[in-house]
């Protein structure tokens, strides 16, 4: 199955989504991939790969394809999707940001 | 003899400093040896050694990851998650695997197969850039496993008035800088919001970056003055230069206590993750310690601090601040925050489970008892005297308190600990003691902590957390968690008015405490004492003195009264 959506963190495709979206893609028991949705089966990159996921370099903004398959494959494309979809604070928070996380 | 001349790059820490230049250059730091002939290479052995080498990076990665979490944030921290992820790539290990396999030595197929991942990064836009600093740390960790190499400069232990000039420094580089000896850094490559900026802004290191290849050219052992204000690198500054930009330096530092602008006196104090950050907090004219994380004592190692290693590193602080009050935390784990030794709960919910007092009160009760003789012992130590004194007053506050029970039971092991002490003939005190408030429960019974406690301090990110229930971790509802909610500013109007009419003060130690455009609010809020990154404190002071205390009611009454986070924003004068 697969599922077509658009990047809304700032960062893309990088830095924390990116983790996450590997770090998403290992928790489940299916073979997800991903790629640019323009790009067709040619792009699918495999989304337990760092340096994969990274390398694509997809910018906020750009629709993705996840593709997944095996027994928790629907359950693994909700969950990245929700991952894809959400907006996310850019993580490079200035200096003073009352939005700087400091542990507290 | 080069002459003076001045560089451009970005300033990413707004100070001052000069010392001399010293090249941090860690490529350089592993050479690799021959490559043997293929049929004399153990492709068992080698993978045996591949594997070990990745657990030891894996391991250092987490340290770094501790480390920025304590100094920096978790927002930083989250770096060190993406080199676990390179660490772990799968295609990326079964490439080293296969090159061992086909007879290769470890460290050279490691080397061989992150050089054509960095060289795919390499060159590209700026974020994509940014991945192959991530990848040559995690591969220079790698091959220093491999061939037992410690990095060429021990960056923890440069001497004193260096300015360190390097093409980039990793996030890892950079939480490993003291900041007592390090006077500046000037990198060739990156950026404002790169790690590597944002950590040393935290530690108030000098610091300009992404000045370019000119910088190449300054020699080893050049005097060298970094602008982090203006952005600029002087190299060999004249002396006109020199003590114009240390004098502005100092004067924006404020060391007197500071008051409103109508006498309310208003304690500007600074977090400290780290013994490291003691006298660069002093240097910033902060007021004391707001808060003092205790869990560096307990990271980096493998097994507990004992009582007498605490008590030093408590009597430090105390002496770093000889006439201010230093604010010891606790032991605050659990949540987020890991000690691999200390056995803790795992939990379906870790953020509502055994967190902070929880675990000293129930699991970690005899690790609990420690701190508090350390403390007890400490508190002996400060204040007291006027005129000759050589260290502060102690206090001592609790994290994640919810309940007054929790309270009770805990003034019930100080006193304990406190007889244990007398019978032992053990010289101590028993300092001031608070509870931070960072859950709404706590908000809720501020009165009833108030009452019973000498003081309390409200711990926002957290605060924010529990009051919104968004995850700070979850970029998902990083939306949600915005301590400018009109929830989380009423949390902490009930936390400053339950205190009301009792005797304690309300002191405020999360990151939006050090945001100058947020302190009129703050002072209007009723906060007695704010707390910050180091680096802030000035900025903060000054703004302190321009504030009318009555205006800031105001100002607090009007935004107390918004229903959504744009309406507080709006009557701040904030953007959107």
């Amino acid at each position: 199955m697969e599922r077509i959506v658009e990047v809304v963190p700032a960062a893309g495709l990088h830095a924390r989504p990116a983790s996450k979206l590997v770090k998403t893609a290992n928790r489940f028991d299916a073979d997800v991939s991903v790629g640019r949705a323009a790009d067709g089966d040619d792009g699918l990159v495999r989304a337990d790969s760092m340096l994969a996921v990274t390398g694509l370099n997809v910018e906020h903004g750009e629709s993705v394809r996840i593709v997944a398959e095996g027994s928790e494959a629907s359950a693994a494309l909700d969950a990245i999707e929700a991952l894809l979809t959400s907006p996310v604070e850019d993580g490079e928070a200035e200096n003073g940001d009352p939005n700087e996380v400091d542990g507290e | 003899m080069t002459g003076s001349r001045t560089l451009t790059g970005v300033g990413s820490t707004p100070r001052t400093g000069v010392g001399t230049a010293r090249w941090y250059r860690p490529e350089s730091g592993v050479t690799l040896p021959e490559r043997p002939d293929p049929s004399t290479v153990d492709p068992d052995a080698e993978r045996e050694r591949f594997a070990s080498a990745r657990e030891t990076a894996r391991e250092g990665i987490r340290r770094a990851r501790d480390r920025a979490a304590e100094r920096v944030g978790e927002e930083e921290a989250a770096v060190f998650d993406a080199h676990e992820a390179f660490l772990d790539d799968p295609g990326l290990v079964d490439d080293v695997e296969g090159d061992i396999d086909d007879g290769t030595r470890a460290e050279h197929a490691v080397d061989d197969r992150f050089a054509d991942a960095i060289e795919r990064f390499e060159g590209m836009d700026g974020r994509m850039a940014e991945r192959a600093d991530d990848l040559r740390d995690v591969r220079d960790r790698l091959l220093r496993a491999l061939l037992d190499a410690p990095a060429t400069v021990d960056l923890s232990a440069l001497p004193a008035g260096t300015v360190l000039l390097a093409e980039r420094l990793t996030p890892s580089d950079t939480a490993d800088l003291d900041p007592a000896a390090v006077a500046g850094i000037a990198t060739v490559a990156g950026g404002r919001t790169s790690h590597a900026a944002i950590i040393a802004r935290s530690l108030s290191i000098p610091a300009v970056v992404g000045v370019g290849d000119a910088l190449a050219a300054v020699p080893e052992g050049t005097e060298i003055l970094v602008d982090g204000e203006a952005g600029e690198v002087a190299v060999e500054p004249d002396g006109e230069r020199r003590s114009a930009a240390l004098a502005g330096d100092e004067a924006s530092v404020v060391p007197d206590p500071v008051s409103t602008a109508d006498g309310r006196r208003i304690e500007v104090a600074a977090n400290v993750g780290s013994a490291a950050e003691l006298s660069p907090a002093s240097d910033r004219g902060a007021d004391g310690i707001g808060l003092f994380r205790t869990e560096f004592l307990f990271l980096d190692r493998e097994s507990r601090p004992d009582e007498t290693e605490q008590y030093e590193a408590v009597v430090a602080a105390l002496e770093a601040f000889p006439d201010d009050r230093v604010v010891v935390r606790t032991l605050d784990v659990g949540g987020d925050k890991r000690v691999p030794y200390l056995d803790l709960p795992d939990e379906p919910n870790p953020f509502l489970g055994r967190r902070g007092i929880r675990l000293s009160l129930e699991e970690h009760a005899d690790l609990f008892e420690t701190q508090l003789r350390a403390l007890l012992r400490a508190a002996a130590r400060g204040g007291g005297g006027d005129g000759d004194r050589d260290a502060g007053d102690l206090a001592v506050m609790f994290p994640m308190v919810s309940r007054v029970e929790e309270v009770e039971a805990t003034l019930d092991r100080v006193e304990s600990v406190a007889a244990d002490l007398a019978s032992e003939g053990v010289e101590h005190a028993v300092p001031a003691l608070g509870a931070m408030v960072e859950t709404p429960a706590a908000s809720y019974v501020a009165d009833a902590l108030a009452a019973r406690l000498d003081f309390l301090s409200v711990g926002t990110n957290d605060l924010t957390q529990y009051v919104m229930a968004a995850d700070r971790e979850n970029d998902a509802v990083a939306d949600h968690h915005d301590p400018l909610h009109p929830a989380v500013l009423r949390a902490i109007d009930r936390t400053t008015t339950g205190a009301e009419g009792t005797d304690a003060w309300v002191g405020m130690c999360g990151e939006m405490a050090g945001d100058p455009a947020l302190t009129e609010l703050l002072v209007g809020l009723g906060l007695d004492e704010l707390s910050m990154s180091a680096v802030t404190v000035p900025a903060v002071k000054t703004r302190v003195r321009e504030i009318d205390a009555a205006a800031a009611r105001d100002l607090a009454a009007e935004a107390l009264a918004c229903e959504t986070r744009a309406e507080v924003r709006d009557v701040l004068g904030l953007d959107g």
